[in-house]
């Protein structure tokens, strides 16, 4: 069944209204919180005065910093330091503690018997604060006199890594062209259509804690509610209901769920929170927001020489929890070669504090600054070089045959289809038709233009990456696969689905693994009492890591059942197989028996059985991912830009990815058209501003902009399959990519439209406005 | 109750999906929470409660509306259609099964609004252009699927009415 | 992000509810589509103590026209405008500006007479109220009275009502059978807001000459801006580009904007330049 377009498991459910999202859990007794908010973006809390909300009917407990200070640990990242010597640690308290450091941090929590009541009482709670100078511009932050989100650090800087591999200066010294640029990209957020949220219910007969919560990381959330409340963990369950969409936000643990938890174990009773829209805004987690200085060099024949990043990222004010916040500039810095052969690189990724909201992971990560930074100065040393920009690119591309690549920053590319996949995007579109269509329509005053973005990204990343960044994380997954005693299939996998499909793609792996029809298997995730300890899902690794714990233990299976089939019917195991629900001979297909007939007489009657193999049918398989495992795409953007206000209108919008084997297309097209759609996004419309206060100004969604049914075309999608060599079936992973080029494509592609006025295109989001600011720039250096 | 005068509290007759309920209820009381907690008819999600985002979306008296922007008093004597109320015991409503073979949904928390929403629009224009459905659905927000098989579902729906 | 609670009636008459402003006092708000109302008491940005919802007024919803003025009644929703077949044939641009405002499910249930009185400056219906010369006719517990769009907005959400009064129809002259209209807007995503907005109106004589010009812009100043200056411009003119041209710097110079997260006020008197051109062209275009 992989390769198959196989109609999704998991719709019905959603299409007749019956899904389970946090908020559709109405406990008895339940009672609901209301997190009371710093208005100010950096102030010292002078006094808190409760009372009134105390005293309100409908209020069973309000808390502050100071109640919780000794019985709720801090979020605090640490890594290994000798792993990363320069980090410095924060602690970021549950509810603030002295100071307040962005607007939206939580300072108390009231619980009352309803939302409505909560927010009542919220509002009566009086805190007092001094006001401090705010740092709010990355740059600012770096001056000596700064003042300081974290004082104990001496400095806002989190972290700089430092690399140089390979003769970087006298290649730069030594090169005919080098083009530079300074980038600055917006502060964008992954913006979930279902806020964040959960419930926490203490059974006290039990000593058990259940906490629901919309997470894409169950386990994760356990080991840290456990440690961070000092409550074991074995007696916590957390449970991921059905969650209406992550994209790396809800990758994280936040302040939120352990307070919730907290106070279910105080007052032994239900505990709901549900994040409202500005708070998911204002008080979530942000993303990627860099400044980047980057230069290339190249010799005339454009052969790339070297490479030079600087990406400085506004991390906000804490660090996110349990990865840390570092990882957005160093992740965008170490992708910034790409698909590109670049024998010196040297870069440094810089994380600062400021006082803003908490960067965290978002679909891509640092991929897309990386990408937008190489994919523009790619265009621009094509112009100086006089080349067309898709011959550039051709040319420094990691051809097939160089596979296994052993890329610069160290990363064996194990196969790929790097030139294919942009000359075929390139015929898709009729790239020198475009041009001609481009030229006329200069003559008539209109200004279209086409945008190239390449990538190649590491997905589904191994425990051995992390270890070298001295992080607790692993990169493996698990799953348990259990035949019932009819031949049906459950898996039990430690990832969580939240729109990725699972519920369908994992059951046509491992119907294809044990012969059984897709509709013979159910999958269970999300679930820590049921299902094996596992990361979660993020960074492109479900179908990788959560398919390939899925094939491991699927083959456990299998081999034991073909086995036990080969004993007691004397035929040699290596000529049985599982298929179109039978044990059959391999040789001529000729029927043994039924699987489920095996798998009754294994589950309920195995006194027969051969006495060196043990009884029962459940199988559960670790698997870890190889070191890496590569995705590669090209996108190609075309579009208009009116010079006169601004605005950009995509006219047509082409993907050729490359994910390895695919296992069900119309997932896989489903994924990249709705990354695609969360990359123009980035590229044209998201930006969660502040003001030099720290008053941050995007706290609806009438602010925050994302794009609607009319601003996304259809994207036009390519496949070419490389699959992987070190991977179950060559699958890789494919979740992020449809959002890490669009930035780099449209940027491009404006670039391309307004050539005749030389814009440098180095910022985003391209607002009109913007897009008009940068016009005026160029004609004035004209 | 007098209309003409003041109250916090109000008790309603609502239609909802062909049942009749009365309830009491404070009259700052959203539709959507009276729908979700007070009726149980969570296919309704919340995703903005503050009118952009379209996940809140039902029919109420025949025309789409933002459960969000209402208060469950402005519904007394309404009758309310929400996804729970589109199937036909067991057949889906050919809106929801176009969805579902389009794959014109990933997390799902969306759709429902999305499904209310091609219902009007369809009510009021069965054929309507590619054009007219993406601004028919504009007003709806996703974040997973780009829409576009989404644009798809509601075009074989309106197609399946031509012929 | 709930109300924080208050008091409620939702009256049959508009003597009913006129009463029941009175009694409220200042505390007392009229509640119409609640589309733009009902964020604000979720955000809490507004919080009231009272609420006298019109929405069973039925006598407050309906589209009328007489010789010379076409009536409609506050409590009409943005969507019967929309498609009213009386609309479309004596005062198309009302048509236009109404399927502008918002999407679908807003304008279901969000009313003309309720955007009037929000004031919002970007919106349609402050604007084409004022480009027409519409009347607002309001009326309190003891009077009624008429006030003219363009003397009805004070500032961004601010307007002449008085707190005791309800805005019960709104007249507006019909079209000439002459008259062309142009229509524009500049928004982030459809269903937005307008950064600028710019409607027009305008009348051909015999020998392609125009006649009478009306102007107004959203979006770019305090208020919904009739812009007098243009109209001096364009009339007597045959719409010559370089006619257009000092139009719009007319219109540029005439505006004051305030910027917000979505353009400058720099951005936005640019916009009004670049906009009355092309709705003065728009309109020119529907006349030859």
């Amino acid at each position: 069944m992989i390769g198959a377009r196989v109609r999704r498991v998991e719709d019905p459910r959603v299409l007749l209204g019956k899904t389970l999202y946090v908020d559709d859990l109405d406990l008895p007794d339940a009672v609901a919180l209301a997190f009371v908010r710093s208005p100010y973006a950096h102030a010292r809390i002078t006094g808190i005065d409760v009372s009134a909300a105390q005293a309100h009917s409908d209020v069973l407990l309000v808390l502050t910093g100071t109640d919780v200070a000794g019985v709720i640990k801090p979020l605090r990242v640490e890594y290994e330091a000798s792993k990363a010597p320069t980090h410095k640690p924060c602690d970021w308290p549950v509810l603030a503690q002295k100071k307040v450091r962005f607007v939206g941090e939580a300072v108390a929590v009231v619980v009352a018997t309803d939302r409505y009541t909560a927010e009542d009482a919220a509002d009566l709670v009086d805190v007092e604060y001094e006001a401090l100078d705010t740092i709010w511009d990355v740059e600012q932050a770096l001056d000596p006199n700064s003042p300081l989100v974290h004082e104990e650090w001496g400095d806002n800087v989190m972290q700089t890594v430092q690399v140089e591999i390979g003769a970087v200066g006298s290649a730069f010294q030594e090169a005919d062209c080098v083009v530079s640029e300074r980038f600055e990209t917006g502060r964008h957020m992954a913006l979930p259509m279902e806020t964040r949220g959960c419930v926490a219910s203490f059974e006290p007969s039990r000593d058990a804690l259940t906490l629901w919560s919309s997470t894409q990381v169950p386990h994760v959330l356990r080991t840290h509610i456990a440690a961070l409340l000092d409550f074991p963990e074995h007696h916590i369950r957390v449970v991921a209901p059905d969650v209406g969409g992550g994209f790396g936000q809800k990758a994280h643990v936040f302040p939120e769920e352990v307070v919730a938890s907290y106070i279910a174990l105080q007052l032994k009773k239900p505990v709901k929170w549900i994040e409202d829209r500005r708070e998911n805004l204002s008080a979530s987690m942000h993303a990627k927001q860099q400044v980047v200085h980057a230069e290339l060099a190249f010799n005339k024949d454009g052969t790339i020489l070297a490479a030079k990043g600087r990406f400085v990222a506004d991390v906000g004010s804490y660090s996110e929890f349990p990865w840390g916040s570092a990882f957005e500039a160093g992740h965008a810095a170490s992708t910034m070669p790409g698909p590109y052969k670049v024998p010196a690189f040297s870069f440094e990724a810089v994380s600062v504090a400021t006082n803003k909201t908490t960067i965290g992971v978002y679909r891509g990560v640092g991929l897309p600054i990386g990408v937008l930074t190489m994919e523009r100065l790619m265009d621009m040393a094509a112009q100086r070089l006089g080349l067309d920009p898709a011959e550039l690119r051709l040319r420094n591309m990691i051809r097939k045959e160089d596979h296994p690549y052993t890329t610069i920053v160290g990363a064996e590319i194990e196969s790929g289809s790097h030139q294919e996949s942009l000359q075929k995007a390139l015929d898709m579109l009729g790239y020198q038709g475009f041009r001609t269509e481009q030229a006329q329509a200069r003559q008539h005053g209109r200004y279209l233009g086409v945008g190239i973005g390449c990538y190649v990204e590491g997905t589904a990343p191994s425990s051995v990456a992390f270890e070298s960044m001295g992080l607790n994380l692993g990169g493996y997954e698990s799953a348990t696969v259990r035949m019932d005693v009819a031949g049906k299939v459950t898996l039990l996998v430690g990832t969580h689905s939240h729109g990725q499909s699972h519920e369908t793609t994992y059951a046509q792996v491992a119907a294809d693994e044990l012969g059984v029809p897709v509709a013979d298997v159910r999958v269970i995730e999300g679930d820590t009492t049921a299902v094996p300890y596992g990361m979660g899902t993020w960074g492109s690794r479900s179908a990788v890591t959560g398919g390939g714990a899925i094939s491991k233990a699927s083959q456990k299976l299998r081999n034991k059942m073909l086995r036990i089939a080969a004993r007691l019917s004397e035929v040699p195991d290596d000529d049985l197989e599982l298929a179109e629900g039978l044990i059959r001979r391999k040789t001529d297909g000729t029927p043994l028996m039924p699987i489920k007939d095996l798998a009754q007489r294994i589950l309920m009657r195995p006194g027969g059985l051969p006495p060196d193999e043990e009884p029962g049918l459940d199988m559960t398989a670790h698997y870890e991912p190889p070191p890496a495992t590569h995705a590669n795409a090209s996108h190609v953007a075309t579009l208009e830009v009116d010079i006169e206000t601004g605005q950009i209108t995509l006219l047509r919008y082409i993907v050729v990815e490359d994910c390895g084997t695919i296992i069900n297309p119309m997932v896989v097209d489903g994924q990249i058209q709705g990354g695609v759609a969360q990359g123009i996004g980035t590229a044209m419309y998201e930006h969660a501003i502040y003001d030099e206060n720290g008053q941050f100004l995007t706290g609806t969604l009438m602010d925050y902009l994302i794009p609607t049914a009319v601003d996304v075309p259809q994207v036009e999608i390519g496949h070419i399959e490389s699959p992987s060599p070190h991977t179950p079936h060559g699958i890789k992973g494919v979740g992020e990519g449809g959002a890490i080029a669009p930035p780099a494509a449209i940027a491009n592609a404006v670039a391309d439209a307004l050539s005749p006025f030389g814009v440098r295109v180095n910022e985003i989001p391209l607002t009109p406005e913007r897009v008009l600011t940068l016009l005026d720039g160029a004609k004035s250096e004209q | 109750m007098n209309n003409s005068q003041f109250t916090e509290r109000l008790t309603i007759h609502v239609r909802v999906n062909g049942q009749d309920f009365e309830r009491e209820v404070e009259v700052r009381r959203l539709l959507a929470d009276f729908l979700r907690h007070d009726l149980g008819l969570t296919a309704t999600h919340l995703g903005c409660e503050h009118g952009v985002c379209g996940a809140c979306t039902i029919m109420m008296d025949g025309e789409s509306v933002r459960s969000c922007l209402l208060f469950a008093v402005q519904a007394d004597r309404a009758e309310i259609l929400t996804v729970e109320g589109l199937a036909q015991g067991d057949d889906m409503h050919p809106l929801q099964q176009a969805f579902w073979d389009k794959h014109a949904l990933q997390c799902g928390f969306c759709t429902s609004g999305f499904l209310m929403s091609a219902y009007d629009l369809l009510q009021k224009n069965p054929h309507p252009t590619q054009d007219e459905i993406r601004h028919g659905l504009s007003g709806n927000l996703c974040r997973c699927t780009g829409y576009a098989n989404i644009i798809k579902a509601v075009q074989a729906v309106a197609d399946q009415s031509h012929s | 992000m709930k109300p924080a609670p208050f008091m409620y009636a939702r009256p049959d008459s508009v003597e009913e509810a006129l009463a029941l402003l009175q009694a409220g006092g200042d505390e007392a708000k009229v509640l119409a589509g609640g589309q733009s109302f009902v964020p604000l008491l979720n955000l809490r940005i507004a919080s009231i103590d009272a609420v006298v919802d019109l929405n069973r007024l039925s006598e407050l919803a309906y589209i009328k026209r007489d010789a010379d003025t076409l009536c409609i009644g506050a409590m009409t929703r943005h969507r019967q405008v929309e498609v009213s077949e009386e609309v479309q044939a004596v005062q198309p641009l009302l048509a236009r500006a109404a399927a502008e405002v918002g999407h679908l499910a807003i304008r279901n249930r969000g009313t003309i007479g309720g955007s009037l009185v929000h004031a919002d400056p970007a919106a349609e219906w402050p604007l084409v109220a004022v480009m027409l010369d519409a009347q607002l006719v309001m009326r309190s517990h003891q009077s009624t009275r008429t006030v003219a769009a363009r003397e009805f907005f004070l500032g961004p959400l601010m307007t002449a009502i008085e707190p005791n009064e309800i805005l019960c129809e709104v007249r507006f002259p019909l079209a000439p059978p002459s008259a062309v209209w142009g229509f524009q807007e500049l928004c982030r995503r459809p269903g937005d807001f307008a950064i600028v907005a710019v409607a027009c109106q305008l009348s051909r004589g015999h020998s392609g000459i125009c006649s009478a010009a009306a102007l107004a812009v959203g979006g770019a100043h305090a208020t919904p801006l009739h812009i007098p200056e243009v109209e001096t411009v364009i009339s007597g003119s045959k719409g010559e580009d370089a006619v257009i041209a000092a139009a719009a710097e007319k219109a540029a110079a005439a505006v004051d904007p305030s910027g917000d997260v979505h353009g400058s006020a720099d951005y936005r008197r640019r916009m009004v330049k670049v906009l009355t051109a092309r709705a003065l062209k728009e309109a020119w275009g529907k006349a030859a």
